[in-house]
Parts: C-alpha cells; structure tokens; sequence
C-alpha cells in the first residue's frame, strides 16, 4: 500500500444538502476538507485554535469552528457553510441585513460571523442586544465593525419574523 | 461642482454581496490544481549565525519539491538571524503533511550570538548590537529646526539640520513659562499589528508570465519591487489582489527589504519560477505573530504653560522599539502630537528627538497610525496630568490649545515642506460633540471623590494624524469608462482593504455622471487590468485617489459629451447628462440616448467605450492657499475621544468600557462607511485592556504570546463605541470637501483609556497594557513583582 492508501479513510460528508464521497487523512479538520476537497471556500481560517470564529459552520444546526473538529468525525451529520444560505441567487434575510447595516468591511469574519448569527436566530428569534453580544462572543472582527454587525442581527431577527409571517 | 445623489448618502457597499455570500476570492481561496505548499523553517534564536545546513535528507522524502536556503537562494534567505521567527528554510512539496516532515528533517548548525530582547536594554551603553558594527539606537535621519518665520504669512523660511525637530527657543519657553509639567518613561508596549487574513500568497506560472495572488493595499509598487527582488522583468508579473481581509498598514509587503516580513513572496515567486508548478505560501496564526509587524515606545514630555493654562513650550523625547530592521518612518509621526501640530495653535517653542531603536524581535512598521497612537499616548498623557497639576479641566485645556484651521503645520513633511497650514481642524467641535455625549460637565467627577469599591473613571484625548500625503512623490491614476448602454465603470487599483474604497470611489463617479450608483461598476481585481493607484496608507485614499477618480470621471463625461454634441448640433458646454442620455440643458425634450451618442459600432469597428482617464499628482492646486505654491494646506485626520469605564478596586479589573469617538470629517461621503471607520478606536482599547503585549521569555527570545488566545482581540463583548461624526464644511483641499477618516480613530485611545483609568483610581500607570495585577500594584493592594533593573 502507498503512503496515501495508509493513511486516508472514504467518508461521506453531507454539505449544504450534497453529498460528498471523500478520502480524507484522520487529522484533516473540517475546515481543510471544506477548502481543498468541497470546493467551499467561505469557511476562513484564520487561527486554527477556535479563537476567531472566521471559520464557523453550522453542523446540526449548532455554530462550531470547523477548524477545530475533525472531518472524519462528521459522517451522517449535517453540515451548512455560507454557501448553503443563498438559495438560487437569492440572498438569505441575514445576508441582506448584513449589506443594509454594512455588516461586512473588509468581509474576512463575515461569513463566520453570519453563520453563528442563524444558529442565534433559529433558537431566539428575538434576542437581546446582550444575547446578541453573547453569540457573537466567540467571533472576532478585526476591522472592529461590531455596532453595525449587530444592528445587522437585529435588523434580520425582523426579516425574518416578517418572512414567517408572510408564509 | 455638481450635483450630489449618491454621496452623502449610506448606499450598499460596492461589492458587498460576494462578501457576504462566501463567493468573494481572497487569495487562499484561490485553490489551483496540482497546487504545492510550503513550509517554513524559522530561527529558535534571537540571535544567530547558521554555521552549516543540511537537507539532504528533507530533499530525499518523497513529495519534496524543493528544500530553499540561503545557499540555493540567497536572494531569499541568509545566514545571519536576527529575532526568534526569523527565516532559516523552506520546504516546498506536494502537500502540507509532507513539507511539514521534511521540515523536521533539516539539520541545522547554529553559533548562538548575543541578543537584546527590550527597548530599555537595547538603548544602555554596551548592549549587545543587533546588526554588527552598528548601534541599536538611531537618531531620525531627517531632522529639523525651522526657523526665519514670515510674520505675515507665519510659515517657516528656512530649515537647518539639526538633532531635533524644533522651532522657537525650548530654553527661553521654559524659563518664561508659569508651569512646566513633566512626566518620563511613559511606555507603549510592543504590539502586534492587526489583521485578520493572515499574510500569503500563491504563485502561478502560466507559460508566460508569474500571477501571484495575494492580499495588498498597493497593489503595482509592490508589483514593481517584487519582480525586481526575483529578478524578473515586470511584464513578466500580474499581481492580483481583488480582496484584502483586513490590513490595517501591518500587511504591506516591501520583498526588497530583507527585514520586513513579506518572505512569502519571495519564497512562492522563487519557487514557481524554479518550478514551473503553483506553490502556496502561507502564514500560520503563529507565523503571524512571530514574524508580524509590531510597535512599541517609550516618550518622555514636558510642556511649559502660562498661568492661564495657555501651552507654550514642548520638549518630547521618543523612542520607538523598531525590531530587527523595520520601517524607520512611523516614530517621526510621533511629532504630529506635539506643539509641532496637535498644539500648534499657541506653542511657541517646540523639541522634538525621535530615536528609533533595534533589538532581536521581529520588526516594527507603520500600522493604523503610524506612529501617531504612540505620540498621542505619551503627550496626551501628560496634558492630563498637566490639568490636574494646574486644577483645570480636561476639555477646556484641549480646546484652549489644540489646533484649529489655518494653524502652521510644521512637524507632518519636513522633507517635502518647511511648514504649511492645516487645511481644516474642529477639534474643539468633537470635544464638545463628545463632552455632550458624555455629560462630562456634570458627570465628571475629581478622583479624590470616588470612595466606592467599583469606581467609575472618564477620560479624554485628542489627536491629529497625517492625512493625504500631499508631499511630491505622491499620486493616483483612475480610468473611467462609460459604455454604450450607460453603464459605467471605474478600473482603478485602489485597494479595499474594509475601509470601503470601492464603495466611496464608485459614489463619486456616479455623481460626476449624474448617473445612478447601481449603473456604476469597478475594475479592481490585478495590476494588468488597472493603472497604479495610491498605497492605502495615512487614510489617504478618498483624498487622493479621490482627486483621480473625480478627474477621469470628468474626463470620461467631457468625451461623451462632445461626442453628444456633434450629433446634436450643440455645444458640448449647454449640454447635462444624466440616466436616460444626453440632453440639451435647456431643452429636456431635445436629447440623445447614449448608443446614439456612441453612434454605428460593430465588429469591425466604432466606438465601443468611452475611456476618461485622470493622474492626481500632489500637491494639487486646490491645495495652494491663494494660489500661491510655496503656501499649502495639508490635511489632516483628527477628532476627539472620550472613554468611560468602570475599574473593580479589589479585583483591578475594568469593565463596561464605553468609547465615544469624534471626528470631524469635513464631509461624510458614506456616513456608515465613517461610521465603520470610527469603531475602529476598538485597536487602542485592545493595546490598553486585553493584557496586550508581546511578552518574550527573556532567557530565550521566545514570544510566549504566540495566537489569539493569549494575545487577545476584542470581540463584541469587550466594549462599546459609539461613533460621532462631524461634518464641518470647509476643507479647501478636496473635491468634496472631505477629509481622512480611516486609522485615526485608534491614536488617541490608549491616552483617552489612561486617563480614564487615573480618573478611577486616581493613580497614573504609565505602562500598557493596563492589567490587574498593574491596577492593584498602583493602588497598594498588591506588592511589585521584583524585576531587575
């Protein structure tokens, strides 16, 4: 055997909906194989220590920094990245309110800082400011935006409460 | 002028969307196939010479490209090493895992030299030299003492090397001064450099020519440099850079200087040149931290007054810890704080001395600031202990003496001016603006009144920063297209950064066209597509390179109009243009749709776009008071800052920190993207809060501060900013009216955080980062750890 065929194991990874059939080395974090292997490159890794937040993902629903787990362990879970949240071009309600509030400058922590930001709304649909700053804890922007970012999680608790009402 | 639509107003960020969507490319999202990665093999030693390198057995593993030294590539890497981090090899090879192994498998010889690790140490008499034969500590190169002062005009004729940057006489303003307040050793911890995407790049050959993508604030004089660091001609370079994840200046990239941490430019274009083959150069978090650019100073002020409070005299004496190597530029901004500027309104006599100093950490370089944070620090400092000396408030001696519009400037460009006037001030705006806030007249309150465990403190500071380059040697080009359909775009190499530079420009070709922003489009994305554009640096970019693009918008409106006038049969000059085409001024009815205008095209022929085209050279004209050339306006970025907060008597430690930041900005051209800017006061209360410091092991030069957990970042529990903008018309120096508004927001915090802090505790601590155990010592509770001295 080959130093690869040692070393990789086939897993399936189910993200944003697809599945994927990869080989993957057991140290591989998630964010790796989200980058080189999924082609999912809004995930960014910017500490690799879970300290930053850059590369948060939802998996089951929950935010984690998906440098900070392993690919193999993520079989049969389900996976969302950034990608995931706008739907046929359609832009999701926190993306919107990201751009009205000017959530993003440079947009380095955006797409961590959005995913958590859904994992929030779905479980509190009408946070606090404090609960907002509590989510938000573990998500660093450097360019220090974070008035506007939470304006921009307010501002989406309300399209979106809207959007239920609509349906 | 014309009329304004876009401007002024919050509209979306230009290219917002790809940011939120995860669809924007930074350069590690540049993924290639068949890519190569690396990995370098940094200094364990502050201080070192290699003596031999082995990597016969790094090149033998299977995978391994190419193992890099400084006997294969000595444009690259050398034998002598300076600081903890620095470059010793790197492993190029099909994959990570593999270049990290092989990177275990070089075997290095190293003849330990002695090391300095701190600013204090490194200024002693005897303290062992960073760079052999050469002291540690360096006099500013270009200092001067004005003199010969025009009693009309005030500006400074003539200008005499000295050892000082001075005018007036120090000896005669103190000697006649009423009080003369002095405070030493006030010390700006080194600090790292912000920055969220970590430095990198990958390098692709194509057949024809190296594409390197990265992340830049300058994207074709780094171009420029770094084909002739390779050797390579520059038409054989693309530099591509459509996103930057934040750089707050730490990012720029110098490959021809050695000591500053752009290696990964080298490394990759040295490696696919040699390879032929995509090689990624990245830097890890720790990489980040061992190798980024720093800053840390130590000042010593003294300030001679009137009775009245009125400040007269300034003597400053600054040293700024500049590593092993670095940019020697930032610790001369330092004197934008002094009665050279920030005090320019009533000082009569000013000194200052800045020293640059080296030891074996990595090196310093200018950063959001530039040398201004640590000014401010040092002299703000003291203006706050000079208040409480003299039993006066805060606000009132900063408003009595800060600058104001029209004052002379004589401390910004000595090498390009003697002295100039400061275009537009309104200092005294934020400090009221921000007093208001606040309700400081009521809620200020003496230290000696506050007796509870949990005290509350209020604290200000106010700053000027340089801002608009305007020396010679400063410029910005801009292309404005406009296209049959009448869209239009801006090509332009100006770096968004976050500071929403795209967004801003974009706004102002849509208001010269007068036609809607959505219509507006921008070319940014490498150094083939673009002409060069301005670094983005001193918040120089709506200044600058907002005169170019304002200029090729004109340009691209004249061509169109002229080509409207010729189908029209009217003069180019009685003609608008706005959405819908071209019209008569007069006369609505009588219009031309701008394919029309454009006339018959095809394949084979007809015009197909208009192009405008536009280099800003500084100094502009509108810059020139009367129209005199030797009589400048320079502009400058400046406000005032109040923070409050509240300090645990017991514990020593500071919660529910409250910054209130204003500036005036002339003109907010995009009130959110001001607002953005302002927030940005979050990197002092970092550097003055969050025990920010890279603290080194003193027996091995190691940084014990290496990653994010141990050197932190404020996140959004940290604190509160609240953003005042200012707009106060007036500003001769730009199109617009607008002024900087971009890394000021971060130099006068620490100042602003200090005294808020003695206002607590009533107790000064001198030293950053304001930590519990240095609260508690100052106020008795704790006893001094013992140092030696």
């Amino acid at each position: 055997m080959t130093r690869d065929e040692q070393l990789t194991r086939l897993i399936r990874l189910t993200v944003n909906g697809k599945t994927h059939s990869l080989p993957v080395e057991p140290h591989w974090t998630l964010s790796k194989v989200l980058r080189n292997d999924c082609g999912h490159t809004g995930p960014k890794e910017a500490c690799d220590e879970g300290a930053c937040g850059a590369c948060t993902v939802l998996i089951n629903g929950v935010a984690t920094p998906s440098c900070m787990v392993l690919a193999v362990e993520q079989e049969g879970k389900d996976i969302e990245t950034i990608e995931g949240l706008s739907r046929d071009g359609k832009t999701h309600p926190i993306q919107e309110a990201w751009l009205e509030e000017y959530g993003a400058q440079c947009g380095f922590c955006s797409p961590g800082m959005i995913m958590t930001t859904k994992e929030l709304l779905t479980k509190n649909p009408n946070p606090t400011t404090d609960e907002i700053k509590e989510a938000l804890g573990g998500n660093i922007c450097i360019c220090s935006n974070y008035e506007h970012i939470i304006n921009a999680v307010r501002s989406a608790a309300r399209k979106m409460a809207k959007e239920q009402t609509n349906v | 002028m014309f009329k304004t639509n876009a401007l002024g107003k919050a509209v979306r960020q230009k290219d917002g969307r790809p940011r939120v969507t995860g669809e924007a490319k930074f350069y590690a999202d540049v993924i290639l196939p068949n890519m190569l990665q690396t990995r370098i093999l940094r200094s364990p030693y502050p201080a070192a010479d290699i003596v031999s390198i082995d990597t016969s057995e790094a090149e033998a593993l299977e995978g391994v490209r190419l193992v890099m030294t400084y006997k294969n590539f000595p444009k690259a890497f050398r034998d002598t090493l300076y600081y903890v981090g620095d470059l010793v090899a790197a492993v190029i090879a099909d994959d990570a895992t593999i270049a990290e192994e092989a990177r275990e498998l070089i075997k290095v010889e190293y003849t330990r030299k002695k090391f300095v690790l701190s600013l204090e140490e490194a200024i002693k008499p005897g303290s062992p030299q960073v760079f052999d034969g050469v002291e540690n500590c360096h006099d500013w190169e270009f200092h001067y003492t004005m003199s010969d002062r025009d009693p009309e005009t005030r500006l400074f004729k003539t200008k005499t090397q000295t050892e000082y940057n001075a005018f007036g006489d120090i000896e005669k303003g103190f000697a006649e001064a009423d009080v003369i307040v002095e405070q030493k050793d006030i010390k700006y911890a080194y600090c790292k450099s912000p920055a969220m995407e970590p430095r990198g790049c990958t390098a692709n050959f194509d057949g024809n020519k190296l594409n390197v993508y990265t992340h830049s604030q300058g994207l074709h004089d780094e171009k420029l440099c770094l084909a002739q660091a390779l050797g390579i001609d520059a038409r054989m370079l693309n530099y591509i850079s459509p996103y930057t994840g934040s750089s707050f200046g730490g990012k720029n990239a110098f490959p021809l200087d050695r000591n500053i941490a752009s290696h990964y430019l080298m490394i990759a274009g040295l490696a696919t040149l040699e390879l032929k083959k995509p090689v990624h150069c990245g830097y890890s978090r720790e990489e980040e931290m061992l190798c980024g650019w720093s800053r840390g100073t130590i000042g010593d002020v003294k300030i001679g007054f009137k009775k009245d409070g009125t400040l007269t005299t300034m003597d400053f004496f600054h040293w700024q810890e500049a590593g092993s190597g670095g940019d020697k530029y930032p610790p001369k901004n330092a004197i934008l704080a002094t009665g050279s500027v920030l005090y320019s309104r009533n000082c009569e006599h000013q000194r200052s001395r800045i020293r640059y100093v080296h030891t074996n950490r990595f090196c310093c370089g200018g950063w959001q600031g530039y040398g201004v944070p640590e000014g401010t620090y040092a002299v703000e400092t003291t203006m706050d202990i000079a208040a409480e000396q003299m039993g006066m408030d805060p606000v009132e001696i900063r408003k009595m003496n800060c600058m104001r519009a029209g004052d002379v400037d004589s401390g910004w460009d000595p090498l390009s001016y003697k002295s100039c006037y400061i275009s537009s001030s309104g200092i005294r705006d934020c400090l009221d603006a921000g007093a208001k806030h606040v309700d400081w007249k009521n809620k200020w309150q003496h230290p000696s009144k506050k007796t509870d465990r949990v005290r509350s403190g209020m604290g200000v500071a106010i700053f000027a920063m340089a801002a608009g380059r305007p020396g010679p040697g400063n410029s910005s080009e801009a292309m404005v297209k406009i296209y049959p359909d009448g869209s239009a775009a801006l090509v332009s190499a100006i770096a968004d950064i976050g500071q929403g530079q795209h967004t801003v420009q974009t706004q102002i070709v849509a208001d010269v066209l007068n036609i809607p922003y959505e219509k507006v489009g921008i070319v940014c994305h490498d150094t083939d597509s673009t002409p060069f554009a301005t670094l983005v640096a001193g918040s120089c970019a709506t200044w600058i390179q907002g005169w170019a693009t304002y200029g090729a918008a004109m340009d691209a409106k004249r061509q169109i109009l002229d080509l409207a006038a010729d189908k029209l049969n009217v003069p180019a000059d009685e003609l608008t243009m706005d959405e819908h085409g071209i019209h008569v001024t007069d006369d609505k009815d009588k219009q031309i749709t701008f394919s029309d205008a454009f006339g018959v095209r095809g394949h084979y022929g007809g015009t197909h776009e208009v192009i405008g085209y536009h280099v800003h050279n500084s100094p502009h004209s509108s810059g020139h008071k009367d129209g005199k050339k030797d009589e400048i306006y320079i502009p400058k970025e400046k406000g005032a800052q109040f923070i409050t907060l509240d300090v645990d008597t017991e514990t020593g430690i500071i919660s529910n920190v409250h910054v209130i930041m204003a500036q005036n900005v002339g003109k907010a051209l995009n009130p959110k993207i001001v607002e953005g800017q302002l927030l940005g006061s979050r990197h002092g209360v970092e550097n003055a809060l969050l025990a920010n410091d890279c603290i080194v092991d003193k027996r091995n030069g190691w940084l014990m501060t290496p990653n994010w957990v141990d050197y932190r970042h404020t996140t959004a529990l940290d604190c509160d900013v609240t953003p005042l903008v200012i707009e106060k018309p007036g500003d001769p120096s730009h199109p617009l009216g607008a002024t900087a508004c971009g890394e000021g927001a971060a130099c006068p915090t620490l100042a602003a955080f200090s005294n808020a802090l003695f206002n607590a505790i009533g107790v000064r601590i001198l030293e950053t980062p304001f930590t519990p155990e240095k609260i508690l010592t100052a106020l008795g509770k704790i006893q001094a750890r013992g140092r030696k001295k």
